[in-house]
């Protein structure tokens, strides 16, 4: 046997073994149709930062139709290269030349060449661009396979001035074809940005492109967060005079809506995960609560009656409990309750913690703990194995989980002032995501777009 | 400690139930038009807060999701309870014979030199019976923007309540927190939290 022929069935058994050795990835779906098991209340973390990683190739794409005249054939590849190089189920070998059209032959021989180099899977895309609008067939091939297998092909078709978006749909289709959970490429993240005094709410996608500006109250706005269906973000403003609760309508053009106006403070809008209701922090009857604002019949259900400031309510993904924060113990802590206001329990002993934010995935909630600085801590629903993520320097607060419970946004002062930054659910891969204007707070990561 | 919460538990529920019976006078619907909740026989009545802006529609929509639904669900409206009509922060002004009260690291109680400094401002408002006060209560950077705003509104009525204890009635006072969005300093130093830690007192004509 050749050298040349010997080594993919090297790498293929090397693959093997990081395969068994990770446990987690690299494994095509199609080699496990029962990929994705119905989601259960708590699901572990299948991408820390050591576990294995999938080398994909992908080329520039090809074009199959049409001219180009905005270069899609490497936009669209840089864009999701990116993508799934985040995603940390991933690593890219980009910057390839597109390859020939209808060519299997040179399909075969720059995939025998990227397997060589050490690539797992290979990415191809057809792109046909028919005036304002593109299509992208995307065709992903497993590099372990002898055969060099076909394992997935989906055609997406979107307006060019949204060829970002057509992009991060891409990547989360391949992150889906290898973790079983699509990605989150194709989320939002809300922030508040601040300028001589105010701070306006304002909309980027996730890796922190494309700002757009949602409120304009020339007033403070805080807090923003979404809902389940990532059509409304709930968000405290003084636009009236007073912290009142409102909503707005993301992506359509609807009129921002009241939630709440009582006297005292409206805040800390927390959205059940069925989006039927909002847990929120009101002090009209004195001292700052815990409600829960029934969102159809504007029924407001009381849920924490103690002299203390309770605040900062945070739903489980089931909806069963609701994690929040009292001072009824001394320096604010962390309690856990169930969604009727019953069965109270601490969850964070010493120091002084805020901020819950209970994974999606159910199994950890982050918080903030100030220990001199503030940084982001997490810990199981029982209170067991508090752990810290971030240490220094600066101030770490405010996390947000991404849709699938592995991504988190925070901000830290580290560089100065406040800016948002990401990093994985283990306090890995940290890295600045914004870059000003002013200080950026307040991150809020948006449910996967429907 | 029972200063703490004594005054406070006593007086705040009047303050918010005074401001319920002041009534509403107007109630411009804040409401964006939509079918009617289901479950909810008559049309809920709108909070009577002013108007958002008229500019409060985003100025771009960003890129809509590719498929947007297409007959959106109804939006749901939230009926609430007629709102205390308060007056506008912004109508306030400050007063020179009204001074600034300091607080501990994560306290809310009225500190001795504080007290001081209250009972010289009771005097002026009882003097000067026809001004309304506004009592903002402020924090310093540290600690998160949710929890500051509920701190800052134990500032504001504990000192709300130390006035009312001595004789200013509750009726002609308004609070607010601004958490810890309003600093007078932004330095990082001690010097400049404790300036943060503040109850600050405006007044209105009445």
């Amino acid at each position: 046997m050749s050298l040349r022929s010997a080594r993919p069935l090297l790498l293929l058994l090397a693959f093997a073994l990081a395969v068994a050795a990770g446990g987690v990835l690299s494994s095509p779906r199609q080699a496990r149709p029962q990929a994705a098991p119905p989601t259960p209340d708590v699901s572990g973390d299948v991408i820390a930062s050591g576990a294995k990683k999938v080398t994909i190739a992908i080329p520039d794409f090809t074009l199959a139709g049409g001219s180009d005249p905005h270069s899609l054939v490497k936009r669209v590849p840089e864009v999701l290269g990116n993508d799934l190089n985040f995603s940390a189920a991933f690593t890219v070998l980009a910057g390839a030349p597109a390859l020939p059209a209808n060519n299997p032959g040179a399909l075969k021989e720059a995939w025998t060449g990227f397997a060589a180099a050490g690539a797992h899977a290979a990415l191809h895309g057809l792109l046909t661009n028919r005036g304002d609008r593109a299509e992208v067939e995307m065709r992903l091939y497993d590099l372990t396979s002898a055969e060099q297998r076909l394992i997935f092909s989906k055609k997406f078709e979107m307006p060019v001035a949204q060829v970002r978006r057509l992009s991060h749909k891409i990547a989360d289709e391949v992150v889906l074809q290898y973790t079983g959970e699509l990605g989150i490429a194709d989320t939002k993240i809300a922030y508040t940005g601040a300028a001589g005094g105010i701070k306006e709410v304002y909309l980027m996608d996730y890796d922190g492109v494309g700002s757009v500006k949602m409120t304009t109250t020339q007033s403070i706005n805080l807090s923003p967060v979404w809902s389940p269906d990532a059509r409304s973000i709930a968000f405290t403003s003084y636009m009236n005079g007073y912290p009142f609760l409102y909503r707005l309508f993301a992506f359509e053009k609807r009129q921002m809506q009241l939630l709440a106006g009582y006297g005292g403070i409206n805040s800390s809008p927390a959205f059940s995960p069925d989006g039927k209701s909002v847990a929120l922090t009101l002090s009209k009857d004195g001292n700052p609560e815990v409600y829960v604002l029934n969102l159809s019949t504007g029924a407001l259900r009381r849920l924490t009656s103690n002299a203390a400031i309770d605040t900062e309510p945070s739903w489980s993904p089931t909806g069963r409990e609701i994690a929040f924060v009292s001072d009824r113990a001394g320096p604010a802590q962390v309690f856990v309750m169930d969604a009727e206001g019953t069965n109270v329990r601490r969850l964070t002993q010493g120091g002084f913690n805020t901020q819950p934010r209970w994974s999606p995935k159910g199994d950890v909630i982050v918080y903030t703990s100030r220990q001199g600085n503030h940084d982001l801590w997490a810990v199981s629903p029982d209170g067991s194995n508090p752990r810290r993520l971030t240490a220094g320097p600066g101030s770490n607060e405010g996390a947000s989980w991404a849709p699938n419970g592995r991504h988190l946004v925070f901000q830290s002062s580290r560089l100065g002032g406040f800016q948002l930054f990401t990093m994985l659910g283990d306090g890995s891969a940290q890295q600045l995501l914004t870059k000003g204007p002013g200080e950026i707070t307040s991150g809020a990561w948006s449910p996967r777009l429907p | 400690m029972a200063h703490r919460w004594g005054s406070a538990l006593s007086v705040a529920p009047l303050l918010v139930l005074s401001l319920f019976l002041a009534g509403c006078p107007k109630r411009p619907a804040t409401m964006a038009a939509s079918a009617p909740a289901p479950g909810v026989a008559t049309p809920p009545p709108a909070a009577p807060v002013a108007p958002p802006p008229a500019s409060t529609a985003p100025e771009s929509t960003p890129p809509a999701p590719a498929a947007p639904p297409a007959a959106p669900a109804p939006m749901p409206q939230v009926a609430q309870p007629a709102a205390p009509v308060l007056p506008r922060p912004s109508e306030f002004a400050d007063n020179a014979n009204l001074k600034d009260v300091y607080f501990d690291f994560d306290k809310y109680d009225i500190r001795p030199d504080a007290a001081k400094i209250l009972d010289a401002n009771a005097t002026w408002l009882k003097a000067n019976a026809r001004n309304l006060l506004l009592i903002e209560g402020h924090c310093d950077e540290r600690g998160t923007a949710e929890y500051n705003l509920a701190l800052g509104e134990r500032r504001a009525k504990s000192t709300m309540n130390y006035l009312v204890g001595q004789g200013v009635a509750a009726s002609r006072i308004t609070v607010i927190s601004y958490g810890k969005e309003r600093p007078v300093c932004t330095e990082k130093t001690e010097a400049c939290w404790a300036m943060n830690r503040r109850a600050h007192h405006l007044v209105k004509a009445q």
